[in-house]
């Protein structure tokens, strides 16, 4: 008698295990490249599907760079994550940017259903182009707050700029060809992690820094408006498996709830929260999400 | 006039009493050996002599002038000093080595290798052979001996002597032990010779002066010594 | 090799070796007297020591975000390059030239004492000589890590070979990267053989 309760109740526990819709079961893993502002992003979108769908998540935070991150999502070890629209269009689709946000957006979203099944969600808002940086004392006093302000002004400025920026044709190329800056010297090439120091300290009068980045926020700074579109675009947004989506009812609609929801401005005063500040990422996404009255 | 004289030193370093109280004097042409224990402040007192240390306390006297009167690079060049593995530069000739105070006082060359050769032959080291070798090309017992051609090279009237045969073998020790004797009736130096060998001392002395803890026990012939009645010399002579 | 790489190796490697020649004549010059005035005077010894090693922790980023503000040897370019670089090669010269000077067998310097040398001939005659291979060896090990680390120039726009690393590195250009660090690894071999050769020949046969 007992034995075949027991029987029993092990059949229909198979029966329900076996039935049941995998997407139950299996947590949403959300995956993110290794800088701080991928993770801060990676936290906010795994809190946020927390919240309003009430189920199990998975963070894969940390992946080691583009192609890491691509790789995991196209084999399904990752269900999304956020990529820039400039970054996959030239690093995975090998394609050049050359084009404004919406146009680089369409071509990127087409090549990602067409070829990988997987959809870019409406961008989150945030642009992290390359952006030139001026002191907010020289900004102020003559007036300029875009590139073509820049350039309209007499003196000569000195840049300071990464590697990246001196070497990539959308970078100092572009730039001198689209405003014909006009420049004291040759420009001072450093690593990315000295820009700010420099620009504060006088050795340089203008950088080309990163638009996100922490220290915008901090520091009295002016970033340039690229009001000629020099630059290509570098708008985030999700990136996320169809099958994760049709496995997951109202997955989709809740990741659209971050859609436009993030700044360049709101970005970089949570990318110095962590970075300059040293505060956990959770902590900071929370108080984001807290704050933001998204739900 | 004694040649060295030692008035009621005391020296202390750092708060530590070295020696206490020595009073006594070395007379031209005699071998004074200071015999004592590890640790007694013999060496202490060889230093006070040619003035790499001075008295805390009372005065060393040189030829009846206080070491602290003396120009002190005058008052060590005129003061041969042989200490234990000779203190030879490595990185010198035996020649050189030999020829180096005269060199510093400023010898013509010619005079300078005249007297190495000299001293080296009378050492017992053929200039022919040994001149252009290096220390460490040479035998314990062959570095002692240019040591002591070294410390001869300016012909001092005082030799100072720090142990410098307490790293050779047994032969090789009393061969240079006798060589000393011979030394000292060729050359009619002034010695000091600091040992803690009794047999050194009764061989090479002509007085023993026995240091305790940094005082003078005894100071007494060599011939006599035999004859001494305190505890620590009869220590020493228990050894024999 | 690409003929754009090609054609910018001579004048990185002639700004390379200028970044290192000059850091370490600058670490020879400052660290071997001070190396010899420590073994003088004991008391500063920790405290100059300490300050040297602790250096050479200091990040190379760090540093030099430390360094830009400081006028006359501060800024963006060659110079806090090279004044990193000298604070980084200080240390083995420092501590091979007191270690040297002070590891003189002692009964050596007695003698050389008892037979009335000045300070100054005991210096020169004997310790410095007798130290030689030693202090070498300190300038051998902090030039072949100059050499080395002297590609972190490029972030500072110092130039050198490190120029191709840094770019390399912002463009995923791997023959780029490796056209910077080869030489520089050659170069090190070189520096540390050459080195090698002339230490052989000041030690005693």
């Amino acid at each position: 008698m007992d034995r075949t309760k027991a029987v029993a109740a092990l059949i229909v526990l198979l029966a329900l295990g076996g039935c049941a819709p995998s997407g139950s079961t299996r947590p949403i893993r959300i995956g993110s490249k290794n800088f701080t502002e991928q993770v801060i992003l990676g936290e906010i979108i795994a809190q946020y599907l927390e919240r309003r769908l009430h189920l199990p998540v998975e963070r894969r935070l940390n992946l080691g760079g583009t192609l890491l991150a691509h790789q995991a999502l196209r084999n399904g070890e990752i269900d999304l994550y956020p990529e820039y629209t400039g970054t996959a269009l030239a690093a995975i689709l090998k394609e050049s940017v050359t084009s404004g946000p919406s146009d680089v957006l369409a071509r990127v979203r087409s090549a990602y259903l067409r070829d990988f099944q997987i959809e870019w969600l409406d961008p989150i808002g945030i642009d992290n182009g390359f952006a030139l940086v001026v002191r907010g004392s020289d900004a102020r006093g003559r007036k300029i707050e875009s590139l073509s302000d820049a350039a309209r002004a007499n003196d000569g400025w000195i840049l300071g700029a990464g590697y990246e920026f001196e070497q990539r044709a959308d970078g100092l190329p572009a730039l001198n060809k689209t405003y014909g800056l006009r420049w004291r010297g040759r420009p001072k090439i450093m690593d990315l992690g000295l820009l700010y120091k420099a620009l504060d300290q006088g050795q340089v009068t203008m950088i080309a820094a990163n638009a996100t980045d922490g220290l915008l926020s901090k520091l009295d700074l002016q970033a340039l408006r690229d009001d000629k579109h020099a630059f290509p675009p570098y708008e985030v947004a999700i990136a996320v498996r169809r099958d994760s989506m049709l496995r997951t009812p109202g997955l989709r609609e809740a990741l659209l709830g971050l859609s436009g929801k993030i700044t360049n401005s709101a970005m970089q005063a949570l990318n110095y929260k962590a970075d300059g500040e040293h505060r956990s990422v959770a902590d900071v996404a929370k108080e984001f999400l807290d704050t933001s009255g998204l739900r | 006039m004694p040649l060295v004289e030692f008035r009621n030193v005391d020296y202390e370093i750092a708060g530590k009493q070295i020696l206490a109280g020595i009073s006594l004097s070395v007379e031209t042409g005699e071998t004074l050996v200071l015999l004592g224990r590890s640790g007694s402040g013999k060496s202490t007192a060889l230093k006070l002599t040619n003035g790499m240390l001075f008295p805390t306390r009372g005065q060393v006297l040189v030829g009846g002038r206080s070491t602290l009167d003396w120009d002190p690079v005058a008052l060590k060049r005129g003061i041969g000093y042989v200490i234990q593995d000779a203190g030879l530069f490595p990185h010198y000739t035996v020649a050189q080595n030999v020829g180096l105070i005269p060199r510093l006082e400023g010898w013509k060359e010619p005079v300078v290798k005249q007297r190495v050769d000299q001293l080296l032959e009378s050492v017992g080291m053929p200039a022919a052979e040994f001149r252009t070798r290096y220390p460490r090309q040479l035998s314990g017992g062959q570095r002692q001996r240019i040591g002591v051609a070294r410390a001869l090279a300016a012909n001092p009237p005082l030799l100072l002597f720090d142990e410098p045969f307490g790293a050779l073998d047994p032969v090789t020790r009393f061969e240079l032990q006798q060589q000393f004797l011979a030394w000292q009736a060729d050359f009619g130096k002034t010695s000091i010779f600091v040992t803690h060998d009794i047999r050194e001392a009764l061989r090479l002395g002509s007085r023993i002066a026995l240091l305790v803890n940094g005082r003078l026990e005894l100071i007494t012939r060599a011939a006599e010594f035999a004859n001494a009645g305190s505890p620590d010399a009869r220590a020493f002579l228990a050894c024999l | 090799m690409r003929s754009d790489l090609a054609n910018d190796i001579p004048h990185l490697i002639a700004e390379h070796l200028t970044l290192v020649g000059s850091a370490m004549l600058l670490a020879i010059l400052a660290g071997v007297p001070v190396g010899i005035l420590l073994t003088r005077r004991t008391g500063a010894r920790r405290w100059v020591l300490g300050m040297a090693s602790v250096m050479q922790t200091i990040p190379s980023l760090a540093l030099f975000g430390f360094l830009i503000p400081i006028p006359w040897i501060g800024g963006i370019g060659q110079r806090t390059a090279v004044v990193s670089l000298f604070l980084y090669a200080l240390l083995p010269i420092l501590r091979n030239t007191f270690v040297g000077i002070t590891s003189v067998d002692p009964g050596v310097c007695e003698s050389a004492a008892a037979m009335g040398m000045t300070d100054g001939q005991l210096l020169r005659q004997v310790q410095l000589p007798l130290a030689a291979p030693t202090i070498l060896a300190g300038i051998r090990v902090a030039t072949v890590t100059t050499v080395g680390t002297a590609a972190i120039a490029a972030a500072i726009g110092g130039g050198g070979l490190g120029v191709f690393i840094f770019r390399g590195v912002a463009s995923v250009d791997a023959e780029q990267i490796l056209a910077g660090a080869i030489p520089s690894a050659v170069l090190a071999l070189l520096a540390d053989w050459g080195l090698g050769w002339i230490e052989r020949k000041l030690s005693p046969r």
